[in-house]
This record gives structure tokens, C-alpha cells and sequence, in this order.
């Protein structure tokens, strides 16, 4: 399922893909600090979640095409997936259970027996099937790319009302991961319909989520009330309102001033809000973000030379100048996040600071007191950040930083030119879940290896091709400790924190725990959630 | 009269051509568009090729520019590439809103603007110019996003008196709720719209009081309100009524960074973030409209001009 928000990684702001599995999921953090919620009580004396977005969703939602993180989270209302795979595992939803054949190339899906549409029809096998086919039929589909392979498409098959089956042209290792988060649509509703993003059944959307999309005021809210028989139990909350509030500064005063009740920020935000004293509460999450800093090996063609600059960075004091609290972040040592189960950063060389090694890798390449360009995006504050340390730490060494700014849209496409205009650059990813979904960014040919270096290093190539196939967990493991290694050993591709989304709410949201925190949705099911 | 309009209409239809393909070739010109930012990693070539078609990237640019012209000129303004909502519906709602927040306020300020100019330039040198002058000279430095959320810390969080998001509360939406979700929004406004005129109005008072026709009426011992009323109201407000017409295209982007601030539902913020998403379908609209508005404004200008001075009248129709 391919997400990626708007990002420092490529200037989108728009999240292509439903879900976010993020198997492919990019998202190149949309900000850090989308907005998110307001709150009030509805005049009938129920309870009102009021979520404060920062923009429009996409105004079609459908889940064929929807990408946009807005029009995503409006799905997770309405719509139900068989399953949520998140760094915490399989979550289930629509399906009960599945099992993979011996040969790692079909999945059974066991339904949930009993469930209804808003409108009453009960949901069979026929619709994920449905489903399914129309987005492998959809060249723009979010998971498309996720479900049509070289070697052909995946088969899906009802074999009775509550079975399907996914049948694999080839054997894959995550294959639960790229069927997980797809929504899936009534087949009584949308049969007939033929283009996705244009039709009256988007406008009215039934599914089988716990809240019901009943008003759209363009520019000021989606107003969404409780489905009293979801499936996994009625909602606590009775009214749920996504406030559109584009302005950050206008956000953060709304939820002190609790006419906001629930709302995205950024570590410097918080500091300055009085949390305590407007009886909020912030809970910081991972999205799996990973902020790097890449050297493109066209320009700093020497490996030991990126070593070098590497070596005179001081990561730790780097990440806290710019996330204020160890709280906020983590520290990255590897292309993964350290939510990944596969995160090993005792294989790889962590480039702890060194400055004396720093200057002997120069000496011996040469290249004594070198000169270098680094750009960041313009309107990033925590690159920003990120660079005046880098430039400051690296003179010590000898080296010369150039800091740039750049316009993020002109950042990203020069980022993948080959030459490109500047020696380094930051940039940041959501991925998925699996190792391999990291492939178009670190293999040798991919678009979006924005180290550039060509064919140097044909066993990362490998590493990705071995751990798609492998199907047993051990050796998986220990092919991406050696992958992690291997993308280490380029010198090329420094990972500094994976930095969290903070939300913050007022004192009467409770169960947050309960209603779980995840990538893109901020909630993996708000049903769960209540207040007091 | 209707000669010399006829006349101006017609001069501003290649005007118009021209701002259409001169906004259109800038757009292109732009070296990102929402198909750069709908692409990700995991896109084949081929994916990318089919988005760019479903849009009609592919075709060739004078393609574009009439395909995109005759929507326009059917009033199809075309689809927002990001979130595939029909621009002129989205208009169709903001463009209300946007008038009901900038008319008002526009007018009040105008309104001010005329009293307190004309206190102020008749009565100049004194302590009150001085005090008028002074304040219209202390807003006209103050930017409007500084002091939208001066007001929304002011009376939105210290206070709690007023709202400061939307227009209205969800399910709410009475008189007096879209009223108390307006002050903050409208006096921000006000004020923003204020100085100029004042200081405009000022300075046209101080040129025609010091004019001779004000001399010889004194010397005729006329009062000073009858010469500030029967002649010289008359010659400041003549230029100053032809300000109003200008204003005209405020009524589409003439409060965008309030409107952003205040989550007002008008056009300022589906603007900024359709610039910031690359979505040019609907900067292209925005831009013509408000440049079409510009030309009509400034027409109406002329047409009142005329109409308050036969001199211009009559250059007109020779």
C-alpha cells in the first residue's frame, strides 16, 4: 500500500496510497506537525471528538485512490481493513485470522462472520474480492504496485462467504504486510462504477467502520457520527468532528484555549504551550520516520573520504539540539527504524564520533581540509537545525560545510539528479514494515537511491533479493543485520532519529492507549477512545 | 456613457487572453506540478506515464492551454489534482464566504476611513491630525497575520471570550454563533483595510484645502463646513470613490493570510494550500479570476470616475 505524505523527502504534500502499510509506504513526513484535534460536547448531551486536521481531505474518498493523509484518515472511520499490520504487529479487522501455505505463495483469510454494511447488507468474501480486483485493475491504485508483480498479478479468490484466498505469483516473506490496510468497499454500491475518484457513492460513503460520514463543509469540518453496530462494538464516542485548522499557530492556541481538543506539534511547540497549566496532556508516537542525512557519491566519490565527514559528526548532541528531548526522538543508527524488529545496531558501524580518525581518513585520501556543500529544505527547521551542527562539528575536523537552503520541491528533484548541486542533503522516510520495502531507496538502480552510487555495491542488490525470498525468520534476520551492515558500510547514508509525532489533548480523552497509535491514522481504531 | 464602456469592455477581452496565457505559461513554466508530488518510489515508469495521461500532461502544451481555456470559458474550472473536487464548487462556496468577511469590514473601514481622513486634512497640524495620523501610521506597519493572532491570544486563549476556529461550531451554526466567530476575523480586517484609505483621504484633504478656489471662498466669508462640505468633500471624494472600484478584487483575495489564520472557509486558505500542494488547476483559476477582477475593477473605477467628473466624461466619447 503505497503512502507517502508530503515530505521533506520529496515536497509531497499528499500521502499517496491508502493505508499505510506503508509497505511502500513513503511517508516522507508531512511535517512534523499536521494538525489534529478539537472537542465539544453535541447539544444532545453525547460525546463530541473533535480532531483538528490541517487541511482538506481529498473530497472524493474512495479507497481505490484516496493517498491524501486526511482522505486516509476519513477512510479509517468509514472503512474497515482485513487487517492494520503496524510496527506492533497484525491488528485484526475485517479478518479473523489467515494462514500461508507451505510454499509462502497463498494466503488463507478467514472473515469475521456476522458483519454489515452502515446500510444493513451483510459483508461477504464477494466484496474483498471485489475489491481487490478493482484495485489490480487500477493502474493508479494505491496498492497496485504492491499486488501486480513482474511475474503476474495475485489471484483472488472467494472459495465461500467468509474465505478468501490471495494466491502470490511468486513465494514473498511479507506477504500479510502488502494485503494489510486496504479498505474494503460494498460490491452492491460500487459495482457499475467505473471512475474511482468521480461518482455519487463516494459522496454518501457506506462501510463497515465504527463511524458514519453524515457532512462535509469544505474549508471547515467532516462531521462523522457513531455506527452503533460496528463490528468490534459500538464506538464510545458519539460525534466525531475533523476541524480543519491550516494555520499551526491558530491550532496551538485553540487547544490551550480547549476549543481544540486534540492537536499535532512539534517538540518547540510544546515547549512553548503551557501543558500543565491548560490541563493537557501530550503523547509522543512513532510514525517509524527516519531522518537522514545522504552524501551523493558522484560528488564525494572517495568512500573514505564520506567516512571522514561521518566520523566528525556527533549524533547524539546533533539529535538534541534539534528534538529538544530525548522523549521526542529516537537515535537512528541504521536504515531502519528502531521500531523495526529487525533493527540491529550492533552490526553496523555506528560512526561514533572520532575527529583524530576523521582527519587520518583525510590525510590518507589526500583531501587534508576539504570543501563541501550541504542543503537543507528551506521551510525545515529541525534540518536546519540539524546542519549548523553538522557545519560546526565537521570544521573541527578540518572539514568546510557549506549550509544552503533550498526551496523543498527543488531540493527533492535535484536530490535525484545524479550530479545533482549539492555534495549532501537531509532527507526522511516512512517505509513499510518489512525490510524490503525499503529496496526503491537503497538499490543500486532504484529512482529514489538518492546516494547515487551506481553499481559500487551489487551485495546490497543481493541482501534485498535474498531476504524477499527467504521465508524462515532466522535467516531473514540475519540477512538484514548484514543488509543494515552493508548500507553502513557505504559511508554514504547517515540515519540521525526517528522523530515522533507528539499529540497532545485535553484531560478529558482518555483510553489513547486503547485506541492505539499508529502511522498516518494517529488512531488504529477510535472506537476505542472515550472521554469523560 | 455607454459608448465609452463599451469601449473599455472591449479592450479588456485581449487583456484578459493575454493574462490567460501569460498565467498559464507561467504555470508550466514551473518546473513541479501535483504529478511530481503524487509519484512515489514504488511507481513504475509506466504508473507514472498513466497519471500524467489521466491529467493530461501528456499532451502538447498549446493543447493544454485550449483545452483548459474552453473549460474556463464554460465555467468548468477543472479538478483540484490533489483532491479531485471540482474547483468551481469549491468556489461556488468560498468565494460567499470570503465576500461575507472582506465586504463588511472593507466597507466599515472605508467608511472610517473617509470621516476620520476628512477630520484629520481639514483639521491639519493639530493635536487630532497628529493623533489620526499617528495611529494610521502605526497600522499601516502592522501586519495583519501579527495581529490576527494578537487578537486570537488576546480574547481567544486569555480571555476565552471569543472562538477562534471556523465559522461556526459544528452542529451549531445560529446568528449569534457565525457572530461571535466573526469579530475576530472582521476586526482584523477592519483594521488592515484602514490606514491606507485614511492617509489617502488625509492627503487629498490637506491638497484641496490648500487649493484657491478654498482661499476665494473664504475670502467670500463662507463657513468652513459649508466649504468642507459643498466643495471640498466633493473633490477628495471623487479619486476616493474610485478607490472603492479597485477594491473590487479584494472581494476574492482580500483577506487570504485571515482567512489561513482564522480557518475561515474562503478562498485564502484553499489558495495557500492548493500553492503549497502544487495544484495549479486551481491557482490557474484563482489568478484569472482575480485578474479578470482587477480589469473590471479598474473599469468600474473609470466608469465612476466619469460619472463624478463630466470632463472625463466627454475625453471619452470624442
Amino acid at each position: 500500500m503505497s503512502t507517502m505524505l508530503g515530505s521533506e523527502f520529496s515536497r509531497r504534500s499528499f500521502i499517496k496510497g491508502a493505508g499505510a502499510t506503508a509497505a511502500t509506504a513513503l511517508l516522507a513526513a508531512m511535517g512534523i506537525s499536521a494538525t489534529d484535534a478539537t472537542f465539544a460536547f453535541a447539544g444532545d448531551g453525547g460525546k463530541t471528538f473533535t480532531y483538528a486536521i490541517a487541511g482538506d481531505p481529498s473530497v472524493s474518498p474512495n479507497v481505490i485512490t484516496t493517498g491524501d493523509r486526511f482522505g486516509l484518515m476519513t477512510l479509517k472511520l468509514v472503512y474497515s481493513p482485513l487487517w492494520m499490520y503496524n510496527a506492533d504487529g497484525i491488528n485484526y479487522f475485517l479478518a479473523d485470522s489467515y494462514d500461508t501455505s507451505d510454499d509462502g505463495k497463498t494466503l488463507t483469510v478467514h472473515l469475521h462472520e456476522g458483519v454489515k454494511w452502515q446500510d444493513g447488507e451483510p459483508f461477504t468474501a464477494d466484496d474483498v474480492v471485489f475489491t481487490y480486483e478493482a484495485i489490480e485493475s487500477t493502474e493508479t491504485a494505491n496498492q497496485y504496485s504492491q499486488l501486480v508483480y513482474d511475474q503476474g498479478k495475485v489471484e483472488v479468490k472467494k472459495v465461500d462467504d467468509l474465505t478468501v484466498t490471495f494466491t502470490f505469483p511468486i513465494a514473498i516473506a511479507n506477504a500479510a504486510e502488502m494485503i494489510s490496510q486496504g479498505f474494503i468497499m460494498p460490491k452492491h454500491l460500487y459495482e457499475g462504477v467505473t471512475d474511482w475518484e468521480h461518482n455519487d457513492v463516494n459522496n454518501t460513503p457506506v462501510g463497515t467502520g465504527p463511524y458514519q460520514l453524515m457532512e462535509y463543509q469544505p474549508g471547515q469540518y467532516l462531521r462523522f457520527e457513531a455506527n452503533k453496530d460496528y463490528f468490534l462494538g459500538a464506538p464510545h464516542i458519539d460525534q466525531v468532528v475533523f476541524q480543519i485548522v491550516t494555520n499551526e499557530n491558530t491550532g496551538m492556541q485553540a487547544i490551550q484555549a480547549g476549543e481544540v481538543n486534540a492537536w499535532i506539534g512539534t517538540p518547540a511547540e510544546v515547549q512553548q504551550m503551557n501543558i500543565q497549566g491548560n490541563g493537557l496532556t501530550v503523547t509522543p508516537y512513532s510514525e517509524g520516520r527516519v531522518a537522514y542525512l545522504a552524501i551523493n557519491c558522484n560528488r564525494v566519490t572517495n568512500e573514505n573520504v564520506r567516512k571522514a565527514i561521518l566520523y566528525s559528526f556527533d549524533k547524539p548532541a546533533i539529535c538534541n539540539a534539534a528534538l529538544l528531548d530525548p522523549q521526542y526522538y529516537d537515535v537512528e543508527y541504521t536504515f531502519l527504524p528502531t521500531i523495526s524488529e529487525f533493527y540491529d545496531a550492533d552490526a553496523v558501524e555506528k560512526y561514533d564520533r572520532d575527529v583524530e580518525k576523521a582527519k587520518q581518513l583525510l590525510a590518507d585520501a589526500g583531501q587534508a581540509n576539504p570543501t563541501f556543500t550541504i542543503a537543507y529544505d528551506s521551510g525545515n527547521t529541525l534540518t536546519e537545525t540539524d546542519a549548523l551542527m553538522m557545519k560546526e562539528q565537521a570544521a573541527e575536523a578540518g572539514i568546510t560545510l557549506n549550509i544552503q537552503a533550498v526551496d523543498p520541491t527543488a531540493l527533492s528533484n535535484t536530490m535525484l539528479d545524479d550530479g545533482g548541486d549539492y555534495d549532501m542533503y537531509f532527507g526522511g522516510y516512512i517505509m513499510g514494515i518489512d525490510p524490503t520495502t525499503f529496496a526503491p531507496l537503497f538499490e543500486s538502480d532504484a529512482n529514489w537511491n538518492y546516494m547515487h552510487w551506481g553499481d559500487a555495491y551489487p551485495e546490497i542488490d543481493e541482501l534485498f533479493a535474498q531476504g524477499a525470498s527467504e521465508l524462515d525468520p532466522d535467516k531473514r534476520k540475519k540477512i538484514f543485520s548484514d543488509l543494515q551492515a552493508a548500507v553502513q558500510n557505504t559511508g554514504a547514508f547517515y540515519p540521525l532519529y526517528s522523530n515522533k509525532r507528539l499529540l497532545v489533548t485535553t484531560s478529558n480523552v482518555t483510553n489513547i492507549q486503547e485506541a492505539g497509535l499508529v502511522p498516518v491514522y494517529t488512531f488504529e481504531d477510535l472506537s476505542k477512545l472515550d472521554m469523560q | 456613457m455607454a459608448k465609452y464602456i463599451a469601449r473599455r469592455l472591449l479592450i479588456a477581452i485581449p487583456l484578459l487572453l493575454l493574462i490567460s496565457i501569460i498565467v498559464f505559461l507561467l504555470m508550466r513554466a514551473a518546473p513541479y506540478d501535483a504529478i511530481d508530488a503524487m509519484t512515489t518510489p514504488k511507481m513504475s515508469e509506466e504508473t507514472i506515464a498513466a497519471i500524467k495521461a489521466q491529467y493530461g500532461y501528456d499532451q502538447p502544451v498549446w493543447v493544454q492551454y485550449f483545452a483548459w481555456l474552453g473549460g474556463l470559458l464554460q465555467g468548468n474550472f477543472g479538478y483540484s489534482i490533489v483532491t479531485k473536487s471540482s474547483i468551481a464548487e469549491q468556489l461556488a462556496v468560498r468565494i460567499p464566504n470570503t465576500i461575507l468577511l472582506v465586504l463588511p469590514s472593507y466597507l466599515v473601514a472605508y467608511v472610517t476611513a473617509i470621516v476620520l481622513g476628512l477630520v484629520a486634512g481639514s483639521h491639519r497640524g493639530s493635536r487630532l491630525d497628529h493623533v489620526i495620523d499617528g495611529i494610521a501610521s502605526v497600522l499601516i506597519a502592522v501586519p495583519s497575520f501579527w495581529l490576527a493572532m494578537l487578537l486570537i491570544f488576546v480574547f481567544g486563549y486569555l480571555l476565552r471570550a471569543l472562538p477562534i476556529v471556523g465559522m461556526q461550531t459544528v452542529g451549531d451554526g445560529s446568528f449569534v454563533d457565525v457572530l461571535r466567530h466573526y469579530i475576530l476575523p472582521f476586526v482584523t480586517l477592519t483594521i488592515a483595510f484602514l490606514p491606507d484609505n485614511l492617509r489617502y483621504v488625509r492627503s487629498s484633504t490637506i491638497t484641496q484645502i490648500t487649493q484657491d478656489y478654498v482661499m476665494v471662498q473664504e475670502a467670500f466669508g463662507a463657513k468652513r463646513a459649508e466649504i468642507m462640505f459643498r466643495h471640498v468633500c466633493r473633490n477628495v471624494l471623487g479619486p476616493v470613490l474610485t478607490r472603492l472600484g479597485m477594491a473590487l478584487p479584494m472581494l476574492v483575495t482580500g483577506a487570504i493570510i485571515t482567512e489561513t489564520i482564522f480557518s475561515w472557509p474562503g478562498v485564502g486558505p484553499y489558495f495557500m494550500t492548493a500553492i503549497k500542494g502544487m495544484d495549479y488547476p486551481i491557482v490557474m483559476a484563482i489568478l484569472i479570476l482575480s485578474s479578470t477582477l482587477v480589469i473590471i475593477g479598474n473599469l468600474l473605477a473609470d466608469v465612476l470616475n466619469a460619472l463624478a467628473d463630466p470632463r472625463i466624461r466627454q475625453g471619452g466619447a470624442r
